[in-house]
């Protein structure tokens, strides 16, 4: 993949949530410029900002300091250049597939009848054509993500945001999604920002996967992954693969030790006082 | 079972024509019981057979006064009479007027206000516990006083009925809009949806099945307020000729005032069932397997 233009960046992001008189700072000093086209992953041990982290990119929640900008432009509330996909598919149940699809385009007041050449389109895409009509309790849990998918595309966002969205997909269901997220990726060449708990889905999709300290999270290391593209599932095998997967794991487990370290520290000072 | 099954040689297919044809026979009349039992139709029918063959039964045989029981002959017989007279449509006109306006004042009260408890959690919780406490009582007792307060007439019952109506409405509606799921509000926002919007596209259409089905909870109620607040005191309605009826020993005109309240009782839930699956089908299909 060709390196583009900065899509995306972020400075110094910070985000404290406060809770009556006790502060919790979630996520410290992030900065971060994402290139157009660029498909990376944030892993880090669980609780340790990366979900608080793709909303502070979407603007649904404002950081405490910092910036965000996309295309060089402040960013100030959610819109039309990002798009989120939820690890809950949020479809409207009362909204058929087509209908579920058309719902970004309505609420941004877009014309009808180009949103419908658009979401009919889309939904081949991701591989649900003569499903128009159906409604979500109908699908799969598969099926639905590619509806959540396919409503994230519609409203033409050039950023993707992702927060875990095949986590609830059993293991083949899964696979199959990564490949066709990949595909559908490079069809429709977005920038994808992916939170993710499985590092080999990381590394499988990713040019870069970003590892997270524990809370406060804060950027640890970055990784390249410089397998060849197209990737095929083969590449899962490969030695270079384990290797990748290997070192992002051993990051994020000495991480998660030298925060059970610290906590027994403090639980040893705290019955040490008493 | 076991003769049948020895009986077949394992290499057939099941259901080939040949294994049709090997039916036991006498299954003519096993086809028809299976048959009533599965069309939920049927059985009503039967059902209904049963029903009518046991009450005149106890008519003729069993409590066989006059006064105390009717056959369903002197009960259609009365009706006819009513009707010719032109008795029997003015107490089904004025019963319907009182629970029409009683439940339509209903709807409009008990949404508006589910509504505003929705938008504000400071009016909320001002009024939950009056509201919970008001819903606990049974409103019916209240009835002697609003004659008292709005005589006799009409007016008195439609208070009435609406109270008895409005709660489950109210409750119902703010529950609806309050208990959407919050995934579908971030996936709005992520949208970029106003306040407004989310209020018109997620919340309205998320709320719609629960205030349908409040409507049905208190559809019945509503029924009941007309009845019981026309026994209180009143000049007409269905109530009133089952009350005096009941004074004149016209024990087959006081069965017809029961007959065709149960009927609107029926007609009216089923038809709110209907519309709950009409407006929330996806709510019945998730559950039915």
């Amino acid at each position: 993949m060709t390196p583009g233009q900065i899509k995306l960046s972020t400075r110094n992001l910070c985000k404290e949530f406060r809770k009556g008189s006790a502060t919790m700072e979630v996520l410290r000093g992030v900065t971060l410029d994402v290139r157009d086209g660029e498909f990376i992953s944030v892993v880090g041990a669980s609780g340790c900002g990366k979900t608080t982290f793709l909303r502070l990119l979407d603007g649904l929640i404002t950081p405490t300091s910092g910036t965000v900008s996309i295309d060089g432009k402040l960013l100030k509330k959610p819109g039309e250049k990002l798009a989120f996909v939820f690890q809950q598919d949020g479809l409207l149940p009362w909204r058929t597939v087509l209908d579920n699809t058309l719902f970004g385009p309505e609420i941004q007041h877009r014309k009808k009848a180009e949103s419908l050449d658009v979401a009919r389109n889309l939904l081949k895409l991701v591989g649900l054509s003569g499903f128009d009509a159906h409604y979500p309790h109908e699908l799969s849990g598969g099926m639905r993500q590619r509806v959540n998918l396919a409503r994230a595309l519609a409203v033409g966002a050039d950023v993707l945001l992702m927060d875990e969205p095949f986590a609830a997909l059993d293991a083949q269901t899964r696979t199959i999604m990564q490949d066709e997220l990949m595909r559908i990726c490079r069809e429709t060449r977005k920038t994808v920002l992916l939170v993710t708990h499985q590092i080999d889905e990381a590394v499988y999709l990713s040019d870069r996967v970003l590892v997270f300290t524990t809370r406060p999270g804060r950027l640890k290391e970055e990784v390249a992954i410089n397998l060849p593209r197209p990737r095929e599932l083969s590449v899962k095998f490969s030695a270079e693969f384990g290797r990748l997967c290997d070192r992002i794991w051993r990051l994020i487990e000495e991480e998660v030790r030298a925060s059970m370290g610290r906590e027994l520290q403090s639980v040893a000072g705290t019955s040490q006082k008493n | 079972m076991t003769s049948n099954s020895e009986a077949a040689p394992a290499e057939r297919p099941i259901g080939s024509p040949d294994s049709v044809l090997r039916r036991p026979a006498g299954s003519g009349l096993r086809r028809v019981l299976v048959g009533i039992s599965q069309n939920g139709w049927l059985q009503t029918i039967v059902s209904f057979l049963v029903a009518a063959i046991l009450w005149e039964f106890s008519a003729y045989y069993l409590i066989a006064k006059p006064i105390l029981f009717s056959p369903l002959g002197s009960i259609a017989k009365r009706a006819i009479e009513l009707w010719q007279e032109g008795e029997l449509q003015y107490h089904i006109w004025v019963s319907f007027i009182e629970f029409a306006g009683g439940f339509g004042l209903a709807i409009v009260i008990g949404i508006g206000l589910g509504v505003a408890f929705a938008a504000s959690r400071f009016i909320r919780n001002f009024f939950e516990p009056w509201i919970s406490m008001l819903y606990a009582t049974p409103i019916i007792a209240l009835g002697p006083l609003f004659i008292l307060w709005l005589g006799i007439g009409v007016a008195s019952k439609i208070a009435i009925v609406f109270l008895t109506a409005v709660f489950p409405i109210l409750i119902n509606t703010v529950v609806g809009l309050t208990s959407t799921e919050h995934t579908l509000i971030d996936v709005a926002r992520s949208l970029g949806a106003t306040n407004m919007q989310i209020y018109t596209k997620i919340r309205i259409p998320g709320a719609t099945p629960y205030v349908v089905a409040g409507l049905r909870l208190s559809v019945a109620r509503a029924l009941v307020g007309v009845v019981v607040a026309e026994l209180f005191g009143a000049r007409a309605g269905l109530g009133f000729l089952i009350l005096t009826s009941a004074q004149n020993f016209d024990t087959p005109a006081l069965f017809v005032g029961v007959i065709i309240f149960a009927i609107a009782g029926v007609a009216s839930v089923s038809l709110l069932k209907w519309l709950e699956q009409h407006f929330a089908a996806y709510r019945f299909q998730e559950h039915s397997e």
